[in-house]
Protein backbone atom coordinates (compact mmCIF):
# COMPACT_ATOMS: atom_id res chain seq x y z
CA UNK A 1 0.00 0.00 0.00
CA UNK A 2 1.32 3.51 -0.77
CA UNK A 3 1.85 6.11 2.00
CA UNK A 4 0.18 8.69 -0.07
CA UNK A 5 -3.28 6.47 -0.60
CA UNK A 6 -3.10 5.65 2.89
CA UNK A 7 -2.95 9.32 3.87
CA UNK A 8 -6.11 10.00 2.25
CA UNK A 9 -8.20 7.26 3.82
CA UNK A 10 -11.20 7.43 6.06
CA UNK A 11 -9.50 5.24 8.34
CA UNK A 12 -5.85 7.67 8.67
CA UNK A 13 -8.39 10.54 8.67
CA UNK A 14 -10.55 9.65 11.81
CA UNK A 15 -7.18 8.20 14.05
CA UNK A 16 -6.34 11.87 15.22
CA UNK A 17 -7.89 13.43 17.58
CA UNK A 18 -8.06 17.10 16.34
CA UNK A 19 -9.61 15.55 13.56
CA UNK A 20 -12.51 13.94 15.45
CA UNK A 21 -12.83 16.76 17.51
CA UNK A 22 -13.63 18.79 14.09
CA UNK A 23 -16.24 15.91 12.55
CA UNK A 24 -18.18 16.76 15.75
CA UNK A 25 -18.39 19.95 15.82
CA UNK A 26 -19.33 19.69 12.02
CA UNK A 27 -22.10 16.75 12.70
CA UNK A 28 -23.49 19.55 15.77
CA UNK A 29 -24.23 22.65 12.52
CA UNK A 30 -25.10 22.61 9.65
CA UNK A 31 -21.35 23.98 8.34
CA UNK A 32 -19.10 26.70 9.94
CA UNK A 33 -16.47 28.84 8.46
CA UNK A 34 -12.93 28.63 9.30
CA UNK A 35 -12.67 31.06 12.45
CA UNK A 36 -15.85 29.32 14.42
CA UNK A 37 -13.72 25.93 14.11
CA UNK A 38 -10.82 27.46 14.91
CA UNK A 39 -12.11 29.33 18.12
CA UNK A 40 -12.54 25.69 19.17
CA UNK A 41 -8.90 24.79 19.39
CA UNK A 42 -5.45 25.78 21.08
CA UNK A 43 -4.11 25.61 17.37
CA UNK A 44 -4.00 28.00 14.86
CA UNK A 45 -5.78 28.84 11.61
CA UNK A 46 -3.54 27.45 9.74
CA UNK A 47 -2.93 24.11 11.13
CA UNK A 48 -6.66 23.67 11.71
CA UNK A 49 -6.91 24.12 7.57
CA UNK A 50 -4.49 21.53 7.61
CA UNK A 51 -6.34 18.90 9.37
CA UNK A 52 -9.26 20.17 7.29
CA UNK A 53 -7.75 19.25 3.97
CA UNK A 54 -6.82 15.58 5.13
CA UNK A 55 -10.48 15.04 6.02
CA UNK A 56 -11.27 16.71 2.69
CA UNK A 57 -9.19 14.30 1.35
CA UNK A 58 -10.75 11.48 2.79
CA UNK A 59 -14.09 13.13 1.68
CA UNK A 60 -15.21 13.46 5.02
CA UNK A 61 -15.96 17.28 4.98
CA UNK A 62 -17.00 19.65 2.07
CA UNK A 63 -16.78 23.17 1.32
CA UNK A 64 -18.61 25.52 -0.23
CA UNK A 65 -17.67 29.36 -0.80
CA UNK A 66 -20.22 31.52 0.76
CA UNK A 67 -19.14 35.79 -0.25
CA UNK A 68 -15.41 36.04 1.37
CA UNK A 69 -15.82 32.87 3.56
CA UNK A 70 -15.35 29.39 2.78
CA UNK A 71 -17.99 27.36 5.06
CA UNK A 72 -17.10 23.49 5.91
CA UNK A 73 -19.69 21.13 6.46
CA UNK A 74 -19.87 17.21 7.38
CA UNK A 75 -20.29 14.36 4.92
CA UNK A 76 -21.34 11.03 6.60
CA UNK A 77 -21.28 8.99 3.97
CA UNK A 78 -17.47 7.41 4.07
CA UNK A 79 -17.96 6.88 7.70
CA UNK A 80 -20.40 4.48 7.05
CA UNK A 81 -17.93 2.36 5.20
CA UNK A 82 -16.25 2.07 8.91
CA UNK A 83 -19.09 0.53 10.37
CA UNK A 84 -19.67 -1.93 7.91
CA UNK A 85 -16.33 -3.40 8.44
CA UNK A 86 -17.20 -3.87 11.86
CA UNK A 87 -20.67 -4.91 11.74
CA UNK A 88 -19.69 -6.68 9.01
CA UNK A 89 -19.39 -10.72 10.31
CA UNK A 90 -22.60 -9.97 12.57
CA UNK A 91 -24.02 -9.30 9.52
CA UNK A 92 -22.19 -11.93 7.40
CA UNK A 93 -22.81 -15.12 9.93
CA UNK A 94 -26.48 -14.59 10.69
CA UNK A 95 -26.69 -14.17 7.06
CA UNK A 96 -24.78 -17.18 6.66
CA UNK A 97 -26.88 -19.16 9.09
CA UNK A 98 -29.75 -18.37 7.43
CA UNK A 99 -28.90 -19.85 4.31
CA UNK A 100 -27.77 -23.15 6.56
CA UNK A 101 -31.16 -22.92 8.05
CA UNK A 102 -32.74 -23.45 4.60
CA UNK A 103 -30.04 -25.59 3.63
CA UNK A 104 -30.97 -28.18 6.41
CA UNK A 105 -35.00 -27.62 5.62
CA UNK A 106 -34.48 -28.46 2.43
CA UNK A 107 -32.55 -31.78 3.52
CA UNK A 108 -35.22 -32.54 6.32
CA UNK A 109 -37.93 -32.60 3.38
CA UNK A 110 -36.49 -34.70 0.96
CA UNK A 111 -35.92 -37.82 4.12
CA UNK B 1 -13.24 -3.24 24.45
CA UNK B 2 -11.91 -5.98 21.80
CA UNK B 3 -14.56 -6.75 18.91
CA UNK B 4 -15.88 -10.58 19.04
CA UNK B 5 -18.46 -11.94 17.54
CA UNK B 6 -20.82 -14.53 19.65
CA UNK B 7 -24.17 -15.67 17.79
CA UNK B 8 -26.02 -18.55 18.63
CA UNK B 9 -28.23 -20.65 16.13
CA UNK B 10 -30.92 -23.28 16.57
CA UNK B 11 -31.76 -25.98 13.89
CA UNK B 12 -34.19 -28.63 14.24
CA UNK B 13 -31.77 -30.75 11.96
CA UNK B 14 -29.98 -33.41 14.00
CA UNK B 15 -26.26 -32.23 15.53
CA UNK B 16 -24.75 -34.83 12.88
CA UNK B 17 -26.62 -33.01 9.89
CA UNK B 18 -25.67 -30.00 11.12
CA UNK B 19 -21.78 -30.93 11.86
CA UNK B 20 -21.89 -32.63 8.36
CA UNK B 21 -23.10 -29.00 6.79
CA UNK B 22 -20.17 -27.30 8.65
CA UNK B 23 -17.27 -30.02 7.56
CA UNK B 24 -17.88 -31.00 3.96
CA UNK B 25 -17.12 -28.65 1.26
CA UNK B 26 -19.88 -28.99 -0.51
CA UNK B 27 -22.43 -28.42 1.77
CA UNK B 28 -20.26 -25.60 2.96
CA UNK B 29 -19.84 -24.07 -0.47
CA UNK B 30 -23.48 -23.22 -0.75
CA UNK B 31 -23.78 -21.63 2.29
CA UNK B 32 -20.13 -20.01 3.75
CA UNK B 33 -17.91 -19.99 0.41
CA UNK B 34 -16.35 -22.01 -2.26
CA UNK B 35 -13.58 -23.61 -0.42
CA UNK B 36 -11.13 -26.52 -0.37
CA UNK B 37 -11.93 -27.14 3.27
CA UNK B 38 -10.82 -30.59 5.11
CA UNK B 39 -12.09 -31.54 8.75
CA UNK B 40 -8.11 -32.64 9.81
CA UNK B 41 -6.74 -30.83 12.00
CA UNK B 42 -3.73 -28.58 10.59
CA UNK B 43 -5.53 -28.96 7.14
CA UNK B 44 -4.21 -25.53 5.28
CA UNK B 45 -7.74 -24.38 2.97
CA UNK B 46 -9.14 -21.17 1.93
CA UNK B 47 -12.60 -19.69 1.56
CA UNK B 48 -13.36 -17.08 -1.91
CA UNK B 49 -16.02 -15.27 -3.00
CA UNK B 50 -15.85 -12.14 -5.49
CA UNK B 51 -13.68 -9.49 -4.56
CA UNK B 52 -14.51 -6.14 -3.46
CA UNK B 53 -13.46 -2.67 -4.30
CA UNK B 54 -12.11 -2.94 -0.15
CA UNK B 55 -11.65 -6.66 -0.08
CA UNK B 56 -9.51 -9.66 -1.95
CA UNK B 57 -12.46 -12.44 -1.40
CA UNK B 58 -9.68 -14.73 0.13
CA UNK B 59 -9.89 -16.23 3.79
CA UNK B 60 -6.71 -18.20 4.62
CA UNK B 61 -7.40 -20.77 7.54
CA UNK B 62 -6.10 -23.45 9.47
CA UNK B 63 -8.14 -26.03 10.74
CA UNK B 64 -7.33 -26.10 14.66
CA UNK B 65 -9.84 -28.43 16.21
CA UNK B 66 -12.14 -31.30 15.17
CA UNK B 67 -14.47 -32.78 17.66
CA UNK B 68 -16.87 -34.29 15.90
CA UNK B 69 -20.00 -33.71 15.80
CA UNK B 70 -19.34 -31.14 19.27
CA UNK B 71 -16.81 -28.76 18.55
CA UNK B 72 -15.14 -27.03 14.96
CA UNK B 73 -12.53 -24.34 14.80
CA UNK B 74 -9.67 -22.89 12.13
CA UNK B 75 -8.22 -19.49 11.52
CA UNK B 76 -9.84 -16.86 9.36
CA UNK B 77 -6.97 -14.49 7.93
CA UNK B 78 -7.83 -12.23 5.64
CA UNK B 79 -7.91 -8.25 4.91
CA UNK B 80 -4.94 -8.20 7.28
CA UNK B 81 -6.54 -9.63 10.51
CA UNK B 82 -5.67 -12.59 12.04
CA UNK B 83 -9.23 -14.29 13.71
CA UNK B 84 -10.40 -17.57 14.91
CA UNK B 85 -13.71 -19.02 14.36
CA UNK B 86 -15.18 -21.25 16.77
CA UNK B 87 -18.05 -23.72 16.30
CA UNK B 88 -19.91 -25.56 19.01
CA UNK B 89 -23.09 -27.85 18.69
CA UNK B 90 -25.33 -29.33 21.65
CA UNK B 91 -28.65 -31.04 21.38
CA UNK B 92 -30.72 -30.10 23.76
CA UNK B 93 -34.79 -29.89 24.17
CA UNK B 94 -35.11 -31.88 20.39
CA UNK B 95 -33.27 -28.62 19.11
CA UNK B 96 -29.57 -28.59 18.18
CA UNK B 97 -27.77 -25.36 19.37
CA UNK B 98 -25.29 -24.01 16.77
CA UNK B 99 -22.79 -21.33 19.11
CA UNK B 100 -20.65 -19.60 17.41
CA UNK B 101 -17.56 -17.30 18.41
CA UNK B 102 -15.19 -15.60 15.81
CA UNK B 103 -12.50 -13.76 18.15
CA UNK B 104 -8.90 -12.28 17.81
CA UNK B 105 -9.77 -8.83 16.22
CA UNK B 106 -6.79 -6.86 16.98
CA UNK B 107 -8.65 -3.61 17.90
CA UNK B 108 -5.75 -2.15 20.17
CA UNK B 109 -3.51 -2.50 17.04
CA UNK B 110 -2.57 0.43 15.45
CA UNK B 111 -2.41 -1.06 12.07
CA UNK B 112 -4.58 -0.55 9.13
CA UNK B 113 -7.46 -2.64 10.06
CA UNK B 114 -6.94 -2.27 13.60
CA UNK B 115 -7.61 1.09 13.27
CA UNK B 116 -10.75 0.65 11.54
CA UNK B 117 -12.06 -1.67 14.15
CA UNK B 118 -11.18 1.30 16.85
CA UNK B 119 -12.90 4.13 15.57
CA UNK B 120 -16.35 2.10 14.89
CA UNK B 121 -18.13 3.51 17.99
CA UNK B 122 -16.93 7.41 17.09
CA UNK B 123 -18.35 6.74 13.33
CA UNK B 124 -21.59 5.29 14.85
CA UNK B 125 -22.30 7.92 17.25
CA UNK B 126 -21.51 10.69 14.40
CA UNK B 127 -23.79 9.10 12.47
CA UNK B 128 -26.41 8.68 15.01
CA UNK B 129 -26.56 12.50 15.53
CA UNK B 130 -26.54 13.10 12.37
CA UNK B 131 -29.45 11.13 12.06
CA UNK B 132 -31.34 12.61 15.46
CA UNK B 133 -30.63 16.31 13.53
CA UNK B 134 -32.60 15.33 10.39
CA UNK B 135 -35.35 14.18 12.17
Amino acid sequence: MNKKSETRDVYTAVADPTRRKLLQLLAEADELPLHKLTAQFQMGRTAVSKHLAILKDADLVKERKAGRETRFRLNAEPLKEIEDWVSYYTKFWNERAELLRRLLEEEQNET
Amino acid sequence: MKPEISLDFEFRSSVEKVWHALTDSTMLAKWVMDNNFKPIVGHKFQFHTEPTKHWNGIVDSEVLVVEEPYRLSYTWVTAGENTIVTWSLKRMDNVTHLHLEHTGFQSESLSYNGAKYGWVNMATQLEKLLRDQKN
